[in-house]
């Protein structure tokens, strides 16, 4: 990561540490649109799942900052030489699968958005897809990145918009700090998705990388988990404010179902334009993601396998690389040019990312704790068992929707 | 929150200018300079063993009766040995590492091994200096492919039987070799040598491990001598694609000069992730071996408190001309020129010049012309080294204002903007400008290819933090 001697503060932000950028760039449109939806439907009953979450969340990018900083080596390469062969393609191929699922989700969310300002669908996402495609293949994409990037700052009004709608404070501290579930189908549903979009299996990848990128020697590791920490728990702060702030405008009113129903929590904030304002900010998050997901993807299998991999080679030195790349935004734009509604699909696809999720943090918590690996850095007992739980436990909420999904197709349950 | 980290600086296009050499865009005859040696000759290419397939297979002895699985191989670097032989197996007897000498061995299978005696002392696993366990450190592991230049990730190792030893042979890169290791087990021993890298080719890394019993460490240092032919370019796109342990010891192998070359060919983004990353000292001594305007634009790109470490442990001398530098803007004059520079007095014979330019030989890329200056240090002309030389050949001592031209000398100062540069590069028509300062005294010289580099936006190259 270099530090630039011009461009904005939120730059110089990002510079500062890829943990803090997660929060800084607000949420991609996945997350708010399912922290949205959990607002709308079960008003704050989330609220202390989320706190379960932010705990698994903080723990393992703290994990992950750590294996970066002590071995200098990304995710995927650990994976591909502390593991065998096949767990490592295994990971790999869940991890593309994800990303997928999030390309599905960023053109969702910029189909969403142009809903928003009425342009059909079918007109916004192909034009997208060939935008994104060839800005980041033919290389002008840094200055569309940082308009997308002013974009995202829409969504730090959340926090402001969860004062101003005067939340009913006691029964938002009692859903945070009472352990309870609602124990119905789709509240399940809802709670893997939330888990799949907080803890997207990219972003693990994306830290590792960027703080490797960083070259932060393990002298000074501290502040690189104090970036970490802070970074995701800044992250789970505006998730839970998307959620009261949705709660105490549009909650109980039902599933989500429309980008401007969703708007709504932005009233308080800004009247009138809580519309153009919200469209905006998801615009931003989606197109962003929606370069930098495919790229990740491909950059991961390309290298797994060991073939060509440069954004500027041609399709005939680097087929892989860049067919995956390719592949990957047609897919996306495709699944979402279906007729359907885009709130579902876009909170579906959260949910497969939360069946994944657990597969990466498994492979996460098992580095971290090998000795082998980070000697004295691995983690201690407290961290074995504090990080064991967590991630043992969202692994769990995944593993029984699974099972019951898989039930639910065989008539049983 | 799959929140699109892309704020990531990471993911924006750099600007490539800086002698990118892609590695798509190498010439495709390095590519095919590989060479196949050993694996060239019939008999061992038939017998070789896929390390990949052997793994995990029974190892009996001689009665034929199952001692264990196999579990790793050990291997000695070093030696001066290109092939490096193997000296002993790690052997899993139920739930136990143990350790047998090669010299039991009888014969390695492509789906067993046969130990040479029926009675065997199973020892704990010790590593000595200068082992490494194949399975556990160079497979799937990293290694740079001299002869075609390139950093590659093992997918199979082969083994054969050379000069009465069994031997590593060859590495394995292609992708069949990776879906043959997924597949089911009966595919595995069968070698599937398409894209196999002969190990006369390869440099290996010793990985800082710790050992089976995790007491001591091995570091290993075994320099493949084809490094030190590389181009500087050729080693910065090795440095690029290597991870950090591997770049150290990459690094370490590579002379002072040699690495300061190749550092000065990195991608800008690359070589301060290498600054960063290496402890101070060292980043002093590489920095202060660079060319100054190079290592001028390295500095401005580390954060303040780096700079400032670095700039403490360096000599004096290198400290004192790059703070200068670094004291213009980046897209000034001052800030993109260098202080390398070869002066005359007006008195000097050629022959002198020509001296002087030797003592240079070290700066070569950045030597164009020799500026001239009179009595009180002011410039008064700047001659070509091309005339210097051929002066050389009819009037070796003459003195050096003889070959003064009568126009005015062009000049820029060090708050000229690249643009400006630019303009006076053309009205020159010269490959490099002198800069001076408000006396008239030379500071610096703006080369062509620099101006070129502060001016043309360029396609940039994704850079994207590396996940591997």
């Amino acid at each position: 990561m270099r530090l630039p001697t011009r461009r904005t503060t939120l730059v110089y932000l990002a510079a500062a540490g890829p943990g803090l950028v997660a929060a800084a760039a607000g949420n991609d449109a996945g997350g708010v649109v399912t922290y949205a939806s959990a607002g709308a439907q079960f008003v704050y009953r989330t609220l202390f799942l989320m706190v379960l979450i932010t705990i698994a969340y903080v723990v393992v990018q703290e994990m992950v900052a750590r294996l970066a900083v002590y071995t200098g080596k990304g995710l995927a390469a650990l994976i591909r030489e502390e593991f065998s062969l096949r767990v490592a393609a295994f990971a790999v191929t869940a991890f593309a699968i994800a990303n997928i699922g999030l390309m599905v989700t960023e053109f969702g969310g910029i189909a969403t958005a142009f809903d928003l300002f009425g342009v059909s669908r079918y007109l916004s996402v192909p034009i997208f897809a060939v935008a994104i495609w060839s800005l980041v293949l033919f290389g002008s994409y840094s200055y569309a990145e940082r308009i997308f990037l002013l974009l995202t700052v829409v969504f730090i009004a959340y926090p402001i918009a969860a004062v101003l709608a005067h939340p009913d404070w006691s029964q938002v501290a009692a859903n945070t700090l009472w352990p309870h579930f609602v124990a119905s189908r789709s509240f399940l549903l809802l709670s893997i998705a939330l888990i799949g979009t907080t803890i997207t299996p990219y972003i693990q990848l994306y830290e590792a990388g960027a703080v490797v990128d960083k070259g932060v020697k393990s002298e000074d590791y501290r502040f690189q988990r104090v970036d970490a920490i802070v970074g995701a728990m800044m992250a789970a702060f505006v998730a839970m404010s998307i959620i009261v702030a949705t709660g105490a405008t549009i909650g109980g009113t039902g599933p989500l179902t429309s980008a401007s129903h969703a708007a709504h929590a932005l009233r308080p904030v800004a009247g009138a334009a809580a519309e153009v304002l919200f469209g905006l900010g998801l615009l931003g998050a989606s197109a962003l993601a929606a370069a930098v997901v495919p790229l990740s993807t491909s950059y991961a299998v390309a290298e797994a396998i060991g073939v060509e991999r440069s954004v500027s080679s041609s399709f005939r030195q680097a087929p892989i690389f860049l067919g995956l790349f390719t592949a990957q935004i047609l897919v996306g734009a495709a699944v979402v040019l279906v007729p359907g509604n885009l709130i579902t699909l876009i909170i579906n696809t959260q949910v497969l990312e939360g069946v994944i999720t657990p597969m990466t943090l498994i492979l996460i918590l098992v580095l971290a704790n090998r000795r082998s690996l980070l000697g004295a850095a691995a983690n201690g007992p407290w961290a074995r068992w504090v990080g064991g739980i967590s991630i043992v436990s969202v692994a769990a909420v995944a593993s029984v929707f699974v099972v019951l999904t898989v039930l639910g197709w065989f008539g049983i349950g | 929150m799959p929140s699109p980290p892309p704020s990531s600086p990471p993911a924006r296009p750099r600007l490539s200018l800086n002698r990118r050499r892609d590695e798509a865009e190498r010439p495709a005859h390095q590519r095919r300079r590989r060479t196949r040696r050993i694996l060239a000759s019939e008999g061992v290419f038939d017998s070789i063993v896929s390390l990949a397939g052997v793994l995990g297979r029974p190892v009996t002895n001689q009665t034929g009766q199952e001692i264990g699985r196999l579990d790793d191989v050990v291997a000695r670097w070093s030696d001066g040995q290109t092939y490096p032989p193997v000296t002993g197996l790690v052997i899993r007897v139920g739930r136990r590492l143990a350790y047998v000498p090669a010299t039991t061995i009888d014969r390695i299978g492509r789906a067993e091994v046969l130990l040479r005696s029926a009675r065997l002392d199973l020892t704990d696993v010790v590593r000595r200096p200068g082992e490494v366990l194949l399975a556990k450190d160079v497979l799937d592991h990293q290694l740079v492919d001299v002869d075609g230049v390139q950093v590659i990730r093992a997918a199979d190792l082969y083994l054969a039987e050379v000069l009465g030893r069994i031997r590593l042979v060859g590495a394995d890169v292609s992708t069949a070799t990776l879906l043959r290791r997924l597949g089911p087990r009966r595919w595995r021993p069968l070698p599937t040598p398409e894209r196999v890298i002969d190990w006369a080719a390869i440099q290996p890394f010793g990985e800082e491990t710790d050992s089976i019993d995790g007491s001591t460490q091995v570091r290993l240092k075994t320099t493949h001598e084809g490094l030190h032919r590389l181009r500087p370019g050729e080693l910065a796109d090795l440095l690029e694609d290597l991870r950090r342990d591997e770049r150290r010891e990459l690094l370490a192998a590579l002379s002072p000069d040699e690495a300061a070359d190749a550092l000065e060919e990195m991608q800008p983004d690359d070589l301060e992730q290498l600054l960063r990353e290496s402890d101070p000292d060292q980043a002093a001594a590489l920095l202060s071996a660079m060319e100054p305007d190079e290592a001028v634009d390295a500095l401005r790109d580390l954060p303040e408190p780096d700079r400032i470490e670095i700039l403490q442990r360096m000599p004096a001398k290198s400290a004192v001309a790059l703070r200068e530098l670094l004291g213009y803007p980046e897209d000034e004059a001052g800030g993109i020129m260098t202080t390398t520079l070869v002066t005359a007095t007006t008195d000097d014979t050629v022959t002198r010049v020509v001296d002087r330019l030797a003592e240079s030989r070290a700066h070569d890329v950045d030597l164009d012309a020799v500026a001239v200056v009179n009595r009180e240090g002011c410039l008064v002309g700047d001659v070509t080294v091309l005339s210097v030389l051929l002066a050389l050949r009819t009037a070796p001592d003459t003195r050096i204002s003889s070959l003064l031209e009568d126009e005015d000398v062009v000049t820029v100062r060090p708050h000229a903007s690249a643009n400006e540069a630019a303009v006076q590069l053309i009205e020159a028509r010269r490959l490099s400008l002198v800069v001076v300062d408000d006396d008239g005294r030379p500071i610096g010289r703006i080369l062509a290819d620099d101006v070129l580099d502060a001016l043309v936006p360029g396609k940039g190259r994704f850079h994207f933090p590396k996940l591997f």
